[in-house]
């Protein structure tokens, strides 16, 4: 059992079991909930793969886009019902979420945590797909793809995806197509759970007022064995061009006012530890154009062209890396014109060594704060350790940040011939 | 989680919960006031101007840059609508300052710095700084206008305007557009002025060391001799079930049912009122959820909820164009179930643990240990979460099937896409494997 401090003065136990399974327990006295979360390594982008050493044929293997959220709304069949009664039964909730690269199913309760926990190692364990179930499915799914299709934020982001990449998975929607759900077979759903649900392709997060050597234990004890195919997953990603697949996009939607996305395609280069410094550096630099406090977005509110929908965000994995800024406003093209001047400043030497200290400040309070949030807490443990992100060095990596690699990030991350921008406009009606 | 109470005035209230459970202090201040047309769209100017500027900070830059050196301090402020009452909430969440490099002093520095943004506005002192409120004047209005943007937020807004139409409840909590533009800086100050020193005022704090902030709190706020008596929600009895119908450029309906629940908080059997409506909609075991979503495949999200103070329960549910009659007779036949009787001794005990747990949860949570007393401060009785947990422990079968007797259709609304015809705009994908 390994054991990592908190800045928060709490104790982070982890080990890896027998079966490959790793685990995390983050003791929290005093708190009457439990929050569990066990995730598989497997999201949206794993539509293409090979199992070596399954005695499987070697030749790649293809699934409709959509699969991984697909078996996440299978697996909470049972072939008497659905799991939600059992979990009801302790007043206990359970819920899962799908993203491009992890399927996380959680619970979350204030009664019998540990029957909560073991029911849901068991319930991600015994999948009951049949002809007829997958089809009823197929009609939710399809709902939820609508309903998302009519959100305005969704779709202006699934837009710029489109056409920042040309062949990587990540330009498709999580949920996939209703094309594509509707071609899903139990055969597709199958292979893909036998290939990614091995338990060394997943983590468990337990965070409460539990015992970690007690909760360990329960897990070891009940976790179900594992008889299917097992061996190392191979991800088979398509090529992707340097460039961006288009430079400038337009929809038109149903919607009060435009809204207007940026998107800087970066090349992959971090992993684990780079990957979480380049993180640091980005939030830092991301904030000088889009933070409060920065002094472009006074200016752009002062000028009318954003409103609180202004924002950036940076997403980085070993596969993929792209930074996003966007905001509603009333005129995208001077919103665009303005930025272009603000980011182009910046980065011929406008970024200063007070704004960055003060930003390190910022971030140093939400990292603190960020532990209270058991959710929050335990996704992160699971999808850091799934990058190989080093959790317990984030404050000791902000600390050593410098002015001149934000300006450097600044420079060549947001290049101009590497950038893509997406443009919802109002639908002109003439009734 | 008990909140030990202080009176600091006349209508001004503190609310202490002192607890080192938390790496937070939460600080929240609830001011109400009964919802009116010309009032409430003043009132939900008022969160966009006061982040302006005050005195000591006079711009948004300033003000975010003070949070930014305070660690990350969250400061802000809302409006909410809970039954006929419109609440101006400003909060603030910092990190605990025992957990930072310069402790003690941030714990001040914070509380002054909140307490000064929400109450000395930049400006002249009768009204804000005209370029401000013009400008927020916008934002306001771009913000209804937005509205739309958010089809189900959208589709439960006109609902709800259309059911109550002739209450005090059809107003929407952030005013509306033809107010707006007749509404003038000196208007909006004045009524400023008089929400902060007239109107019911209850402060709520959950962390360490209290008693300083209860001192500094004390010494902030002017005593009162007076505070303005609100209202209660008005009560309507129905007569004939009502149906509406919008389109808009969609690629889903939604649906949303209106009943009248003829009890609210104050009211015996709310609690069985609470858990009639968990067992009909409320959780993933509930009866529209297994029946439209599970078995009929109609509907991603179906689901109901109550409105304790007004008095309503509402059902919602985002289903495919062609479906929505299916869908409205399933809902009704498992309303109509309920009324008959038909609730499981499973139903029942699941819903109660659910509602149980979910309510004990709360304790985990400052924001939310302050919110829950949010309908108790409009009704004038604040219940504790044990006093909450012991009231559901004891609804029985009969008061789950009494109240469902008395609940009663009002309104039946559906937003559907202008065409009929699918959608295609999902096709660009096709062919990728």
């Amino acid at each position: 059992m390994e054991t990592i401090k908190t800045p928060t003065g709490d104790t982070i136990y982890s080990k890896t079991l027998s079966n490959g399974l790793t685990c995390f327990v983050l003791p929290k006295p005093k708190f009457l909930r439990t929050y569990g979360v066990l995730s598989a390594r497997y999201g949206s982008l794993d539509s293409r793969f090979r199992l070596k050493g399954s005695g499987q044929a070697d030749a790649p293997i293809g699934v409709p886009a959509g699969i991984a959220h697909f078996l996440e709304h299978k697996l909470f069949e049972e072939e008497e019902g659905n799991v939600f009664g059992r979990f009801a039964e302790w007043g206990a909730s359970v819920n899962a979420f799908t993203s491009y690269n992890q399927t996380s199913y959680l619970f979350t309760t204030t009664e019998n945590w540990k029957g909560c926990l073991t029911l849901l190692m068991e319930f991600v364990n015994r999948p009951f797909l049949t002809k007829e179930n997958v089809e009823k499915e197929k009609g939710i799914i399809v709902q939820e793809l609508q309903m998302y299709a009519d959100h305005p934020d969704h779709r202006i982001h699934t837009l710029l995806l489109e056409n920042l990449y040309h062949e990587h998975p990540v330009r498709l929607d999580i949920g996939g197509t209703v094309e594509s759900v509707q071609s899903i077979t139990v055969e597709d759903l199958f292979r893909c759970y036998n290939t990614f649900y091995q338990p060394n392709n997943l983590a468990l997060a337990v965070v409460g007022d539990v015992d970690p050597k007690e909760t360990l234990q329960i897990i070891e004890a009940n976790y179900p064995a594992w008889t299917k195919e097992q061996g190392a997953i191979e991800r088979l990603y398509p090529e992707e061009p340097r460039g961006v697949k288009s430079d400038w996009v337009e929809e038109q939607l149903h919607i009060s006012q435009p809204r207007y996305l940026l998107g800087f395609k970066h090349e992959p280069l971090w992993q684990g530890e780079d990957l979480l410094r380049q993180q640091v550096i980005m939030s830092i630099a991301l904030r000088l154009i889009a933070g409060r406090s920065s002094i472009s977005y006074g200016n752009l509110y002062e000028a009318d062209l954003i409103n609180d929908s202004f924002g950036a965000s940076f997403n980085g994995d070993p596969q993929y890396a792209y930074s996003v800024i966007g905001s509603e406003t009333r005129d995208p093209d001077a919103l665009h014109a303005q930025l272009r001047t603000i980011i182009d400043g910046l980065k011929a030497g406008g970024v200063s060594a007070s704004d960055v200290e003060r930003l390190k400040r910022q971030l140093h309070g939400a990292h603190l704060a960020s532990y209270d949030s058991f959710e929050y807490t335990a996704n992160r443990l699971i999808s850091y350790y799934f990058r190989e992100m080093p959790l317990h060095k984030y404050l000791d990596l902000l600390q050593s940040v410098t002015t001149e690699e934000v300006q450097e990030a600044l420079v060549r991350q947001l290049d101009w011939d590497h950038a893509t921008i997406s443009i919802i406009r109002p639908v002109i009606n003439n009734d | 989680m008990k909140f030990i109470e202080r009176e600091l005035g006349q209508g001004v209230r503190l609310h202490l919960c002192e607890t080192d459970k938390f790496k937070s202090l939460t600080c929240k201040v609830f001011i109400q006031q009964d919802l009116k047309g010309k009032d409430a769209t003043s009132t939900a100017l008022l969160p966009l101007l006061l982040r302006r500027g005050s005195q000591k900070f006079p711009s948004t830059l300033h003000i975010a840059r003070e949070l930014e050196d305070l660690y990350a301090a969250e400061l802000g402020s809302d409006v909410l609508k809970i039954g006929e009452r419109q609440i101006l909430e400003f909060y603030l969440q910092m990190v605990d300052p025992n957990l930072l490099p310069e402790g003690d002093t941030l714990l001040e520095r914070g509380l002054r710095t909140f307490w000064e943004i929400f109450t000395q506005p930049q400006g002249p002192g009768d009204r804000f700084v005209d370029s401000y409120f013009e400008q927020e004047r916008s934002t306001l209005e771009q913000d209804l206008k937005g509205l739309v943007n958010d089809r189900r937020s959208y589709a439960l807004a006109r609902f709800v305007a259309l059911m109550c139409a002739d209450e005090p409840f059809g107003i929407y909590k952030y005013g509306d557009l033809d107010t707006l533009t007749q509404l003038t800086n000196g208007d909006v100050f004045e009524h400023y002025q008089n929400l902060l020193w007239k109107y019911p005022v209850d402060i709520f704090c959950v962390g360490r060391n209290l008693d300083r902030v209860a001192k500094l709190f004390a010494s902030l706020i002017p005593s009162r001799d007076r505070t303005t008596q609100l209202e209660t929600a008005t009560k309507i009895q129905v007569d004939d079930e009502r149906f509406f119908e919008e389109t808009m450029d969609l690629n889903q309906a939604v649906l949303a049912m209106g009943y009248r629940t003829n009890r609210t908080y104050l009211d015996d059997d709310y609690y069985a009122l609470l858990v009639a409506n968990g067992i009909l909609g409320g959780f993933a075991h509930s009866k529209l959820f297994m029946n439209v979503r599970e078995k009929a495949s109609l509907a991603y999200y179906v689901g109901s909820n109550i409105e304790g103070s007004k008095g309503l329960m509402t059902i919602t549910a985002g289903i495919s164009d062609d479906k929505q009659e299916e869908a409205l007779q399933i809902i009704k036949e498992q309303v109509t179930a309920m009324q008959q009787g038909e609730i499981t001794p499973d139903e029942l005990e699941q819903t109660k643990r659910g509602l149980i747990g979910a309510m004990t949860s709360i304790n985990d949570n400052p924001a939310g240990i302050i919110d829950r007393n949010l309908i108790g401060i409009v009704e004038g009785e604040l219940r504790t979460i044990d006093q909450v947990v012991e009231s559901i422990r004891r609804v029985e079968y009969d008061a789950c099937i009494r109240v469902m007797q008395d609940i009663k259709l009002d309104t039946t609304y559906i937003l559907r896409p202008q065409s009929t015809e699918p959608k295609e705009q999902e096709g660009a994908y096709h062919g990728d494997h």
